[in-house]
C-alpha cells in the first residue's frame, strides 16, 4: 500500500499497549465478557458456600435446605480449637512449601527447557511419573518410608511430601515458559560484559518471571489443597482438608463454611492488594522481549 | 560374633525395662531394624507377634504402672458430647473434662478418623514396622481391620481386672462380643443398628429388603446402599445368620444385590456419604445408620426421615476403643476407656450421640435430665431428650436384639479375599 | 530474527560444556529432592507390587509376585477407558474454556495480568471437598438449578446430573481448570507482540494472524496444559465418589477400594505402577507428536 498506511500502523508503542484499537467493533467486548462468565463459574460453588455460612439451620450440620439466615457461625468460629489449628497448619504448611518448591521447581524447568544435556528425557520420565502418580499409593509408600526412617510424622513429614509433589508442577508451569526462548539476549548481554548471572538475573528472569509465579500460585492451591498424601503422612496433626473430610461423615458443620469463606476473603484481599501494589509500577510492568534484528 | 538376632534380643530385654520411660517401648526388639519393609513384615513365627503370648509381658505388666499425665485418643467426629466454655468461649468435651479434673490427666482428642480402612490403612506401616503410632486409645468398628489388629497383636490385650465400671455396668453385648469373647482387646464405645431409612414426603412407607429393589415402591436411581454393611445386613434379610455364613450363603447375598441393581434403582453404593443425598432429596429410600436417621429426625429438622427396623432384621454393629500396641500412656488410656462406662458420663454422651451406649443405667439418668430441662422451662430441649430416652433402638428390648446380628468375622485372608471378590464387582462399574 | 533458532546455532566447544554444567547444576535441587521423596517412594510402590501376603495374615513378603499385576489389570478394561475418556474430555474441557481467558489476559490484561490470574486460583483457596460438596448441593435433583428447570418444565421430573458421567465430566472440569490456565497464560504472555504486528502488516486479518502466529507459539503452554490435566484426572477419585454413581467409577477409585477396602496393597502398588507407566508412555508419545520436546519453534516455523 501507500507509504503512508504502513508509517500509519507504526504508531502503536511496541509494550503492553492493545492489539489493534483502530476500529472499535461490538466483537472486542467477547473475550472480556467470557472472562467474567468463566470467572463467574469458577466462583459459583464459592458464593454458596458463602451464603451457606449463613444458614439458620436446626441441627449443628449443614443441610442442602436453607433455612434463613444468622450469624451464629461468624461468631462462634473460632471456638473450636482444632479447626482453627487445623487452618493455620494448613496456611504455613503451603506457604512454606511453596517458597520451597518454586525455586526447586524453576531451576529444574529452565535446565529442561533451555539446556540440552544427556539424560534430559530421562528427566521429563521422572516428572511426568511424579504428575501420573496416582495419590493413594503414593502417599502410602511416603509413610512407609517415613516409617523406615523412623522420622517422626507431622508437620514436617508433610511439608516434606508437598514439597515433593509440587516441584513437578513448578518444573512443567516454568518449562512450557522458557521453551522457544530467545538465547540470543543473554549473550548479547554477556558480549556487553556482563557476567554469566548478571545476564540471566537481568535478562532471563524477568522473562520467565510470569511462569515463576505462577509456578508459586500452583504450587501453594496444590498444598492447601492436599488430602490424600497428606492424610497419610500426617501422624496426629489435622490440616484443614483433613478436618473438613472427616467432618463430612454426617455432613459439614457450618464453621467450615464460615472458615472456608475467611480463607477465600483472605485471598481476594491479597489480589487487591497485588493490584493495588502493581498499580505503582505503571503501565510498564515487565520488561518485553525486543524485536528482532 | 553377635548375630544380629542376638543383638535384637538383647535390646529387647534392654528396651521391657525401659518401656515405661520410652515411647518405643519393646516394640523396637520384635525383629525390625533396617531390614526393609519386606522382611520387617512381623509374621507370628518371627520373634513373636507384639504383645501376643509373650511370655515376658503380660495385660499386668502393661497395664500395671503408674498412672501418667496424658493420654491421646482418637475418635471419629461427632462422637462425644460438647459443650461451649462460657469464660473462654471455646468448645470442649465435658465428660473429658470432668476426667481431667478428676485424674489430673490431659486429654488430647482428636477426631481424625473418617473411615476404619484409611485409618487402618494409616496405622498399618508404623504397627507393622513396630513403631508406635502416638496414639493410646483409637476406636474401631468390628470388621477386618478390627480382627486384624488383634491378630497381628497390634493392639494390647486389657488388664481386664482394672476396669470397674466395665465390669459392673457393662451390658452384655459390650461385656462379651461375639468378636472378641469377654472383651479382652476392646471395649465397645457405642452401638448402632444398620437398617433403612424412607422420605416420607416421596415415597409410602417400607418395611422389607426386597423393598429397596422394588420398581414400584421406589422410583429409579432413588436408592442407597452402604457398601461395607450390604453384605451383611443382605444376609440377614434373607435368613442367613452372617456369623456363621459360607461361600455359599454369601453368592446368595451378592445373587440378590446384582437382581437389586438390575432393576435399575440404585443411585450409589455409598462409602458412608449417603446422608447429603438424604437430606437433599436425591434418595428416596436407603440403607441407613440408625444414628444419623435419629440425629437429622429430631435435631437436624428432617422429620421427613423415618428410620424402618426391617422385617428381617437388622445388621448390628460396634465401635470399640482399642489400645494400639507401642501406645505410651497404656494406664491413663485403660482408666478413659472405663471412665465411659459411669453411668453419668455414658448419659452425657448419649444426649449427644444417638447411638446404643454400651453403660447401663442411661436411660432413667436421661429421663432425669428431661423432667430437669422441663423444669427450667426448655421444653423443646426436654422433648428432644424424651424422644431419646423412649427410641427403642438406642435402648432396644432383648427381642428387638434377638432380631439383628453381627456381622461375618472373616478370619483369614483367603476368606477375606473371596468374601471381596464376590461383593465387590457388584459396587464397581 | 527474533524467533529464530538460536539452541542449536553452532558454538565454541568450551560454552557448550560450561553449558552443560550449568543445566547438571539447575538439576541438582530440584532433581535432588525428587529422587529422595519421589523415587524412593517408587522404588517403594515397585517393591511392594511384587510382594504376597495380607493383612490378616500378619504382613507382606516380597516373592517376585508377578501374578500382582494379572490381578490388578483382570476384567479392568472398562475403568482404564472410562478413566481415559473422561480425563480427555477433562483435558478438551479446560483448555477449550481456559484458553480464551487466558488469551485475553496475556494480550489484553495490562497491569492488571497477575491480579487477574490470582483471581482465576482463588476459589481454589478452599478445600476441594467444599467445592465438591457445594456442587453436590447445587446439581441436587431439585436443588436450586434443577428444581427451577423442572418447575419451568424444561426436563423432566426424574432427571438428575448427579451420579452420571456428566456430573464427574463436569466436577473434574472444574477441579482442574486452573492446571490448564496457568500454563496457556504462561506460554501466550511469552508472545512476542511484533510478530502479531508483523502479520497485520503482511496483511494478515486477525484469524490468520492467530492460526499461524499465536497458536502455533502456544503450543507449549497447550502441552504443558494438557500433561497438568489430563494425566492426574485420569488417577482421579474424588469427583467419581461424591459426584458419580455406579457406572462412572474410575481406575482411581478402583486403587482406592484395592488399597483400602482390599486391603491388597500390593495389587494396588501393581495397578499404580500400570497406570503411572501408561501415562508416562503415553506422555511422550505426544510429546514427539507435537515436538514440543525438540522446541516449539519446529512447530513456530510457520
Amino acid at each position: 500500500m501507500t507509504a503512508t498506511a504502513i508509517a500509519g500502523t507504526r504508531v502503536a508503542p511496541v509494550s503492553e499497549a492493545p492489539l489493534r484499537k483502530h476500529r472499535k467493533r461490538p466483537t472486542r467486548l467477547i473475550l472480556p465478557l467470557y472472562t467474567v462468565l468463566l470467572m463467574l463459574y469458577l466462583v459459583t460453588p464459592i458464593l454458596m458456600m458463602i451464603l451457606y455460612g449463613f444458614n439458620d439451620i436446626p441441627g449443628e450440620r449443614q443441610t442442602p435446605r436453607f433455612w434463613g439466615f444468622t450469624l451464629d457461625w461468624y461468631r462462634t468460629m473460632f471456638d473450636d480449637p482444632s479447626l482453627t489449628q487445623a487452618v493455620r497448619n494448613s496456611v504455613v504448611i503451603a506457604i512454606v512449601a511453596a517458597a520451597v518448591a518454586t525455586p526447586l521447581g524453576t531451576t529444574l524447568g529452565l535446565a529442561l527447557g533451555r539446556y540440552g544435556f544427556r539424560g534430559k528425557a530421562a528427566v521429563s520420565f521422572v516428572i511426568f511419573m511424579a504428575i501420573a502418580v496416582p495419590e493413594i499409593v503414593l502417599g502410602s509408600s511416603l509413610l512407609s518410608m517415613f516409617v523406615q526412617a523412623e522420622a517422626p510424622l507431622g508437620f514436617t513429614t508433610i511439608l516434606l511430601a508437598h514439597i515433593a509433589f509440587s516441584v513437578p508442577f513448578v518444573a512443567v508451569t516454568v518449562r512450557a515458559r522458557v521453551q522457544g526462548m530467545d538465547r540470543s539476549l543473554e549473550d548479547a548481554a554477556q558480549d556487553l560484559f556482563a557476567s554469566p548471572l548478571v545476564a540471566f538475573w537481568k535478562v532471563t528472569f524477568p522473562i520467565i518471571l510470569p511462569g515463576i509465579l505462577a509456578g508459586l500460585m500452583l504450587a501453594f492451591v496444590l498444598s492447601l489443597d492436599d488430602f490424600v498424601i497428606t492424610n497419610f503422612v500426617s501422624g496426629q496433626l489435622q490440616t484443614f482438608p483433613i478436618w473438613v473430610y472427616g467432618a463430612t461423615r454426617i455432613g459439614l458443620p457450618p464453621t467450615v463454611n464460615v472458615l472456608g469463606t475467611l480463607l477465600f476473603v483472605a485471598g481476594v484481599v491479597l489480589a487487591l492488594l497485588t493490584a493495588v501494589s502493581q498499580r505503582g509500577e505503571g503501565s510498564e510492568g515487565r520488561p518485553k522481549e525486543a524485536p528482532g534484528v | 560374633m553377635h548375630g544380629w538376632r542376638d543383638e535384637l534380643e538383647l535390646r529387647r530385654l534392654q528396651e521391657v525395662m525401659r518401656r515405661k520411660l520410652t515411647r518405643r517401648g519393646f516394640l523396637k526388639g520384635a525383629g525390625i531394624g533396617a531390614a526393609g519393609i519386606g522382611a520387617a513384615s512381623v509374621l507370628p513365627s518371627c520373634g513373636g507377634g507384639i504383645g501376643t503370648g509373650e511370655t515376658d509381658v503380660t495385660p499386668a505388666d502393661l497395664f500395671g504402672g503408674p498412672m501418667e499425665d496424658e493420654v491421646h485418643f482418637a475418635n471419629w467426629p461427632v462422637y462425644i458430647d460438647k459443650a461451649k466454655d462460657p469464660e473462654t468461649g471455646e468448645r470442649y468435651s465435658p465428660s473429658l473434662r470432668m476426667f481431667e479434673e478428676e485424674t489430673g490427666v490431659s486429654v488430647n482428642y482428636a477426631e481424625v478418623i473418617q473411615e476404619n480402612a484409611s485409618f487402618f490403612g494409616k496405622l498399618q506401616p508404623q504397627l507393622q514396622a513396630g513403631q508406635a503410632t502416638g496414639w493410646d486409645i483409637i476406636v474401631m468398628t468390628n470388621g477386618w481391620e478390627f480382627t486384624a489388629l488383634v491378630r497381628n497383636g497390634w493392639v494390647y490385650p486389657l488388664d481386664t481386672t482394672k476396669r470397674p465400671n466395665f465390669d459392673g455396668n457393662a451390658l452384655d453385648w459390650a461385656a462379651d462380643p461375639p468378636f472378641d469373647p469377654g472383651a479382652q482387646h476392646s471395649m465397645a464405645y457405642q452401638s448402632g443398628i444398620t437398617g433403612m431409612v424412607y422420605n416420607a414426603d416421596l415415597i409410602a412407607p417400607i418395611a422389607t429388603l426386597d423393598d429397596l429393589a422394588d420398581p414400584s415402591k421406589v422410583p429409579p436411581d432413588s436408592v442407597g446402599m452402604i457398601k461395607a454393611d450390604m453384605p451383611d445386613f443382605v444376609m440377614i434379610n434373607l435368613g442367613i445368620d452372617p456369623t456363621t455364613s459360607g461361600p455359599d450363603g454369601w453368592r446368595e447375598a451378592a445373587d440378590w444385590l446384582i437382581k437389586q441393581r438390575e432393576t435399575g434403582v440404585v443411585r450409589q453404593y455409598y462409602e458412608q456419604g449417603y446422608v447429603d443425598d438424604l437430606t437433599a432429596g436425591n434418595l428416596a429410600a436407603s440403607m441407613a445408620w440408625s444414628g444419623d436417621v435419629f440425629y437429622y429426625q429430631v435435631w437436624g429438622g428432617y422429620p421427613n426421615l423415618e428410620f424402618v427396623f426391617p422385617e428381617g432384621g437388622g445388621y448390628l454393629w460396634t465401635d470399640n476403643m482399642m489400645v494400639p500396641a507401642g501406645a505410651a500412656n497404656p494406664v491413663a488410656a485403660l482408666a478413659l476407656m472405663d471412665w465411659f462406662y459411669r453411668p453419668d458420663i455414658a448419659t452425657m454422651l448419649q444426649e449427644f450421640i444417638f447411638y446404643m451406649s454400651p453403660c447401663a443405667g442411661t436411660q432413667e439418668l436421661i429421663l432425669e435430665d428431661a423432667a430437669a430441662a422441663e423444669e427450667e422451662g426448655s421444653k423443646g430441649y426436654a422433648n428432644k431428650l424424651r424422644a431419646t430416652a423412649e427410641n427403642e433402638y438406642l435402648f432396644p428390648s432383648d427381642e428387638l436384639l434377638a432380631r439383628c446380628s453381627f456381622g461375618r468375622q472373616l478370619e483369614t485372608d483367603e476368606e477375606k479375599e473371596e468374601w471381596d471378590s464376590i461383593f465387590e464387582p457388584i459396587s464397581e462399574g | 530474527m527474533a524467533a529464530v533458532d538460536t539452541v542449536h546455532r553452532p558454538r565454541p566447544h568450551g560454552i557448550e560444556r560450561r553449558r552443560r554444567r550449568v543445566a547438571y547444576g539447575l538439576l541438582f535441587p530440584g532433581g535432588g529432592w525428587l529422587l529422595v521423596f519421589f523415587l524412593v517412594p517408587v522404588f517403594i510402590m515397585a517393591y511392594t507390587s511384587l510382594m504376597s501376603g495380607g493383612v490378616l495374615s500378619g504382613g507382606f513378603r516380597f516373592t517376585w509376585e508377578f501374578s500382582n499385576y494379572l490381578d490388578a489389570l483382570t476384567g479392568r478394561q472398562v475403568f482404564v477407558l472410562r478413566s481415559l475418556s473422561f480425563a480427555a474430555m477433562t483435558t478438551i474441557g479446560t483448555v477449550l474454556l481456559a484458553y480464551p481467558a487466558a488469551y485475553w489476559i496475556a494480550f489484553h490484561g495490562g497491569r492488571w495480568k497477575n491480579t487477574l490470574l490470582f483471581m482465576i486460583l482463588l476459589p481454589y483457596f478452599v478445600s476441594f471437598v467444599i467445592r465438591t460438596v457445594q456442587w453436590k448441593f447445587i446439581l441436587a435433583d431439585n436443588g436450586p438449578l434443577l428444581g427451577t428447570l423442572k418447575d419451568l418444565g424444561i426436563v423432566p421430573g426424574d432427571f438428575h446430573v448427579l451420579a452420571t458421567p456428566i456430573a464427574v465430566v463436569g466436577g473434574l472440569i472444574y477441579n482442574y481448570l486452573p492446571f490448564a490456565a496457568l500454563p496457556l497464560f504462561v506460554a501466550l504472555d511469552r508472545i512476542d507482540r511484533t510478530l502479531i504486528e508483523g502479520a497485520y502488516d503482511l496483511y494478515a486479518n486477525r484469524t490468520q494472524a492467530f492460526l499461524k502466529i499465536v497458536f502455533p507459539l502456544s503450543m507449549p503452554g497447550v502441552f504443558a496444559a494438557t500433561l497438568l490435566t489430563f494425566v492426574p484426572a485420569t488417577g482421579d477419585y474424588v469427583e467419581a465418589e461424591i459426584l458419580g454413581g455406579p457406572t462412572t467409577k474410575m481406575i482411581g477409585n478402583i486403587i482406592q477400594t484395592e488399597f483400602l477396602t482390599r486391603a491388597r496393597y500390593p495389587v494396588a502398588a501393581a495397578l499404580s505402577m500400570v497406570l503411572m507407566l501408561t501415562m508416562v508412555l503415553l506422555t511422550s508419545i505426544y510429546a514427539k507428536a507435537i515436538g514440543t520436546e525438540d522446541e516449539t519453534l519446529a512447530a513456530a516455523r510457520l
